[in-house]
């Protein structure tokens, strides 16, 4: 199939034009904004700051366990850190963060000027936003959860937390799944409905293949995780259903598989973005296609669906059915298939390609020895035998540690140092960049590798202190040392990040000479993302000379317009033309915050959330001047 | 390399009202967030069943399906006024999109007289037991559903009166009507499960 072209005419936009185009998605004010890159980095900002949140508690918690019988922090202040630790982690970096990275680049990947739903955008960010701000406005006056991250009842019922601790963590997590559930929608319409003109689904970048895969998880997997923090738990602990009280026929286990069935994906939901990253960076830096792309793809959603299954492994030692529990062993151990196609087609795509050693790939050179490391521990812990030996000890800890970071946050950073060009218009500091891998790379392994064999020994996870004579004092010492090489990796990065945005040489469109089309575009990207939307024939429309490849004309500049596509196809099929900037999403967001707060407290809240919250979706969706900017 | 050439769209529909929007899309994906919650309360309640022995609890009646299933003639009933209000929208009609609207409106309205009337025969609260709180929150929740979006259709046949609308808010009243069939699709499994099902998986164990 090809699209029909004409052949050379000129097409770049005269003076007047672009000013025009510039001024219809000139940014209307702080509030208001619904561009995707400015909202992608406040994002990654948030997250990140809140990353260095976790990070404080981390070391917190390996200063006290640094020595034995140490007293530097109580049992009740260390249940309150690893939670908030836990928490913080998972809730408000991880997922934002992925999502953030995905705000920003889907657009510019798929050769389009927005996401779908920008107002959504923005009011996900507030959400997302005002879910952190009581997290940590309720620790500032000491209403700390202390549950741990998956407050499992019967201890985070109301009988053993009295406070409003688990209250506000379980009202957190709806801020933070309505945020995470708006990108979810919004870029699973973006990639299926707007991508550039020849995108067929075979020719999709598979950091946007990733990104939908995980929307779709977020669809099916976030709602669980609503039902049971807010309609299970808070409920429970707050106008008194039964849902976990086997006292009045409830069941604490209930909590645990709904929970499970969101966590597990949730796990996953953090992971595949990362994979796509990878990707990314090692397709620019082999200086090839990706080797094996339908299997990479297939191996995705292959991930995506076997995650659904694999919940009730976090629950092997609550005596579940034998034979269900073999199933979900099988399933666990599946993963390591589609995982190990992907490590594979990797190898084989290094292998075969001419490398550049630059910060990034150091980081995916990172991730692929760490993350085969998680998955190691990992196939063994799906073995129940060796599950219930293992269970709730540092091995646990040591294993998803080596997952979670080796397979989402090195791939995060190489994706930060790979795309900081496009981010900021300047190359950041390559020497440091590496010094700074180093440290990390280092430090993670001092950390975490000790864990695994302390753990081993029968050290449990949670306890704040241990006795001299366990002999746990070496392990646990060395894994505080490297806690602190891992901390000053992050000031390297910090620092290198703060220099080169200010110092670092400036960057051109394409710094890297990669082949997607986020560096069709100037370094950093206009408001409008491409002056003119791009045509493209194949994967890496920027390493290929085709006939098929060139411009869209004929998408009015005086109103954000831009083009729908096919979904198989990506044949142009309409124009549609995306809302202007408007403050009453923000205003939305902040209604509905107001009554979610006040909920913790009771019921009620919940009907001055509904009436705030629709005055000002009223506002968002009432008809408006026209469209068009008056010439 | 992009090269010169161009692709020409001028001559495109400028906003497509139909299932080819992308508003839709994002409606059905809405939708199946929707989806995924009331599947997750539907397992709860058989979940819940399971871990006692009697179902429904001693003192609660069977609940009796009749009226429930007479209600579901004017939910059914309302579609229609979706589907008319959809259709007018599509072609620019005003005074269908304002029939159609208010047609879906009065007959919601008058479904959520009887299942008010229904929910007052309870002789249980959320706080009862666990039954009692599977069962309310199925009952909450729904309506809560149903009552935000019967409030957007108010909103829409306010603006659609007024008359001051564009291509957007038609399109508005096309997804809304997905949203509504939506709604009563959903309604069909959970009334199985709340009407039939203490007859289907009750009794003692």
């Amino acid at each position: 199939m090809s699209l029909p072209l004409t052949a050379d005419r000129q097409v770049t936009h005269e003076a007047p034009e672009r000013d025009l185009l510039k001024r219809v998605w000139t940014n209307a004010g702080w509030f208001s904004v619904t561009t995707h890159q400015r909202l992608g980095k406040r994002y990654i900002i948030t997250a990140f700051i809140f990353l260095l949140l976790g990070g404080i508690e981390a070391l917190l918690m390996r200063l006290q366990l640094g020595a034995p019988e140490n007293t530097l922090l109580g049992p009740a202040r260390y249940n309150q850190i690893f939670t908030l630790h836990g928490t913080t982690m998972m809730f408000l970096f991880a997922v934002p963060m992925m999502e953030g990275m995905g705000v920003y680049l889907v657009p510019l990947l798929l050769g389009t000027r927005n996401v779908a739903f920008p107002r959504l955008n923005a009011f996900g960010y507030w959400m997302f936003l005002g879910g952190g701000l009581l997290l940590y406005g309720a620790a500032l006056t000491n209403t700390i959860p202390d549950a741990g991250w998956f407050a499992y009842p019967p201890l985070s019922g109301p009988q053993f937390s009295p406070g409003k601790g688990v209250d506000v963590w379980a009202q957190m997590i709806t801020f933070t799944e309505i945020s995470a559930l708006c990108v979810a929608v919004e870029l699973a319409v973006t990639i299926l409905r707007m991508r550039a003109p020849g995108m067929t689904l075979n020719k999709i970048p598979m950091y946007c293949w990733a990104m939908l895969v995980q929307s779709f998880m977020i669809i099916f997997a976030m709602p669980a995780v609503m039902v049971a923090s807010t309609v299970f738990l808070l409920n429970d602990r707050t106008i008194g259903t039964h849902f976990v009280n086997p006292a009045e026929g409830g069941d604490p286990l209930l909590y645990q598989h709904v929970f499970w069935f969101f966590g597990h994906p949730e796990v996953y939901i953090i992971f595949i973005p990362a994979l796509g990253m990878v990707t990314a960076i090692i397709e620019a830096n082999a200086r090839r296609s990706v080797f094996g792309y339908p299997a990479m793809v297939l191996a995705l959603v292959g991930n995506g669906f076997v995650a659904f299954g694999l919940w009730v492994h976090h629950m092997f030692a609550t005596g579940l059915p034998q034979i269900g529990e073999a199933y979900f062993t099988a399933a666990s151990m599946m993963i390591a298939i589609t995982s190990g196609v992907q490590i594979f087609c990797w190898i084989g795509t290094l292998w075969t390609g001419r490398l550049r050693l630059t910060t990034a790939l150091h980081f995916v050179f990172g991730f692929i020895f760490i993350f085969v490391m998680g998955g190691m521990t990992g196939v063994i812990l799906a073995s129940i035998p060796l599950d219930l030996q293992a269970h709730d000890t540092f091995f646990v800890v040591a294993h998803f540690h080596y997952v979670l970071i080796g397979g989402a946050l090195f791939p995060l950073f190489g994706g930060f140092h790979h795309w900081f060009p496009k981010f900021t218009g300047r190359m950041i500091d390559e020497r440091l960049g590496k010094l700074s891998f180093w440290m990390l790379f280092i430090g993670f392994n001092l950390t975490f590798f000790p864990l695994h064999l302390v753990g081993l020994n029968g050290m449990p996870r949670r306890v704040y202190t241990y006795p001299v004579s366990l002999g746990w004092g070496p392990y646990n010492q060395l894994a505080t040392f490297g806690a602190f090489i891992i901390a000053f990796g992050g000031v390297v990065f910090i620092a290198n990040v703060m220099r080169s945005r200010k110092l670092g040489a400036a960057a051109d469109a394409n710094p890297w000479d990669a082949g997607t089309l986020e560096w069709a575009t100037t370094s950093p990207p206009p408001n409008y993302n491409f002056e003119c939307l791009p045509v493209v024939a194949a994967r890496q429309p920027l390493w290929t000379d085709s006939p098929e490849q060139g411009s869209v004309v004929g998408l009015r500049d005086d109103r954000r317009e831009v083009l729908v596509t096919s979904f198989l196809e990506a044949k142009p099929q309409s124009r549609y033309v995306i809302p202007g900037e408007t403050i009453w999403p923000f205003i939305t967001a902040v209604g509905f915050s107001i009554g979610l707060y006040y909920s913790v407290f009771s019921f009620a809240g919940y009907y001055v959330a509904s009436v705030l919250g629709m005055i000002g979706l009223i506002g968002w969706f009432w008809p408006r001047r026209p469209l068009e900017l008056r010439p | 390399m992009i090269g010169t050439r161009t692709l020409d769209v001028s001559e495109l529909q400028p906003f497509e009202i139909s299932n080819k929007s992308p508003l839709f899309w994002g409606q059905v994906l809405m939708c199946a967030i929707e989806g995924s919650m009331f599947f997750i309360l539907i397992a709860t309640y058989f979940y819940i069943r399971m871990s006692v022995d009697v179902w429904p609890p001693p003192g609660v009646p069977s609940p009796k399906p009749w009226f429930a299933t007479l209600a579901l003639i004017p939910l059914l009933a309302s579609c229609v006024g979706s589907y008319i209000a959809s259709e007018a929208a599509k072609k620019d009609d005003r005074r269908r999109m304002l029939l159609g609207l208010g047609l879906n409106l009065a007959l919601a309205v008058l479904y959520l007289v009887l299942r008010g009337i229904e929910w007052r025969r309870l002789n249980f609260t959320w706080a009862s037991d666990a039954h009692g709180s599977i069962v309310w929150t199925i009952l909450f929740l729904h309506t809560y559903d149903v009552i935000a979006d019967l409030l957007m259709t108010t909103v829409l046949i306010l603006i659609i009166a007024r008359g001051r609308y564009g291509e957007k808010q038609r399109l508005g009243v096309h997804v809304d009507s997905i949203l509504w069939y939506f709604l009563v699709g959903i309604w069909i499994p959970l009334y199985v499960v709340l009407y039939w099902g203490a007859h289907l998986v009750g009794g003692a164990r």
